[in-house]
């Protein structure tokens, strides 16, 4: 049975997955260590870049990336909805009351309301740091295997964070189908017209619930067949990532150089007046 | 959205080191009085489901006030308790950062918000239930509006002592241009709070267990009553 998402501005876990099992691209050969220790120095980059010209390159640098996976950019634009959604609500009142020059103006209820340079500038400089970080992920997560993934997760997460991960990392699916299955039956029988917050309300929080049962039981016959089959606490992992060639090695010490100029040129500069 | 998550770059490198630090110490102490991690199969699996659960839900568009997702951190609070749903929301803010919702660096102060939602919806529903014997939907409802009001203040208050990464305002100009973040996660808290209170009706009429509670015996008029064997 085909399976759509419910939301066009939320990634779906399971095309993200397809992506990754079922494409080949240079990306998706790359090593997936190499990938992982890309995603952290893209994310410090983030952090620590402080120059607009540096973030629009980093992340034109990202989308470029992604697009060497030959994954579809129209997809990536609809899941910036909600970065751009959280940024924009953490910053929006930054546009009028960072101090600058104003770029536009308005009178609202008989009071100058104006955005300024700086205002916008701050706004667009969160929105491309974002951005960078979300084109990375995901591009990581778009081009590396489950079985990868899984090991690099044991490896990092502490125990019993990682069985949790795990765990409901397969769940995720399932848990998902099962609550689209409810709403395209509800959809069926003409379900998504009823009219109404307070009914809508009742009928979700009825479909949530109803979800919550299914898992607690369903969660209740997986630990019993874990525990049947000798599970100790640990998943053995039978997948090893491969092993990092030269050219990885070349392409993290030349993006971690590029990182430490960075960190000095804004942090450490001023005491030696470099 | 419930509540909003803090996007990579928001932060300087030093206020991501703080925070992380502190919900490293927060998950620690959940591990601790889960007995040092060694978590039982079945709490094992549950949590995992509550995860995906709370995933798949957020998936889910609801069609009032032009489409709300929620994320039931308080609900999870009070399904699993507050060390559980501590690491719960630590996973999930992991998953979510895979997919934008919030930083990867971030992913330690997201789960600091997200533990207080969690610890004050369990608590918030247990003093309500047991002490003031409220009613399930009402006990639901206190405790994820209450809860989702006051990490939408937490939420305020490590930004403005954080301070935004490459804004010059201070931090109480910073404080003061939080309103919209705060009022923007009450006023979805109070619908989250309505959600919850609906959520926990339901479970306490199919699966109160699942709540703590014993399955409650009504007996309605006209309805034949139990069977008394009696010689006198």
């Amino acid at each position: 049975m085909a399976r759509k998402s419910y939301s066009k501005h939320i990634p779906d876990f399971r095309l993200v997955t397809h992506y990754a099992e079922n494409r080949t691209s240079i990306v998706h050969r790359m090593n997936p260590k190499t990938k992982a220790a890309l995603l952290v120095l893209v994310v410090l980059f983030v952090i620590i870049l402080q120059q607009p010209y540096l973030l629009a390159a980093l992340l034109i640098a990202t989308i470029l990336f992604y697009l060497a996976a030959r994954l579809p950019l129209g997809l990536l634009i609809g899941w910036y909805s909600l970065p751009v959604f959280f940024v924009v609500t953490l910053s929006i009142l930054f546009l009028f009351s960072e101090p600058g020059r104003q770029i536009a103006s308005t009178r609202l209820l008989g009071t100058n309301i104006g955005i300024t340079d700086n205002g916008a500038l701050l706004v667009i400089d969160l929105l491309m740091r974002a951005l960078a970080a979300v084109t990375f992920s995901l591009t990581f997560f778009m081009t590396t295997k489950y079985t990868y993934v899984a090991v690099i997760a044991s490896k990092v997460l502490p125990n019993p964070i990682d069985i949790i991960f795990l765990l409901s990392y397969r769940f995720t699916f399932e848990t998902s189908d099962e609550v689209a299955d409810v709403l395209d039956a509800m959809h069926s029988r003409s379900g998504g017209l009823i009219k109404g917050a307070s009914r809508q309300t009742r009928m979700f929080a009825n479909i949530v619930g109803l979800a919550f049962v299914h898992a607690f039981e369903r969660a209740e016959r997986i630990a019993k067949a874990m525990e049947a089959r000798g599970f100790s606490g640990r998943f053995p992992m039978t997948e090893r990532l491969p092993k990092a060639r030269w050219a990885d090695y070349a392409i993290i010490v030349t993006v971690s150089a590029a990182l430490a100029v960075v960190t000095y040129s804004r942090y450490f500069s001023h005491l030696t007046g470099l | 959205m419930a509540h909003i998550h803090l996007e990579d770059g928001a932060f300087t490198i030093l206020w991501v080191f703080v925070w992380t630090a502190a919900a490293a110490v927060v998950i620690l102490v959940a591990l601790l009085r889960l007995g040092r991690g060694k978590l039982a199969t079945p709490r094992l699996a549950i949590a995992s489901m509550c995860v995906a659960v709370g995933f798949a839900a957020f998936q889910i568009e609801i069609p009032v006030f032009g489409g709300v997702h929620l994320n039931l951190t308080p609900l999870m609070g009070i399904l699993v308790g507050p060390s559980l749903g501590s690491l719960c929301v630590l996973t999930i803010n992991i998953f979510s950062a895979a997919i934008g919702h919030g930083g990867w660096s971030m992913i330690g102060v997201n789960t600091l918000i997200n533990t207080v939602e969690v610890v004050l919806g369990y608590a918030i529903y247990r003093f309500s239930r047991e002490y003031l014997r409220t009613r399930r939907f009402a006990a639901g409802f206190a405790s994820a509006s209450i809860a989702l009001t006051v990490s939408a203040f937490v939420a305020v208050a490590i930004v403005a002592i954080s301070e935004i990464q490459g804004s010059s305002l201070t931090r109480a100009e910073t404080l003061t241009n939080m309103w919209v973040l705060a009022l923007g996660n009450i006023i979805t808290g109070l619908f989250e709070g309505v959600v919850t209170g609906y959520i926990v009706s339901f479970l306490g009429r199919v699966r109160p267990d699942l709540l703590g509670e014993k399955a409650e015996v009504k007996v309605e008029r006209g309805e034949a009553l139990p069977e008394v064997t009696s010689d006198g």
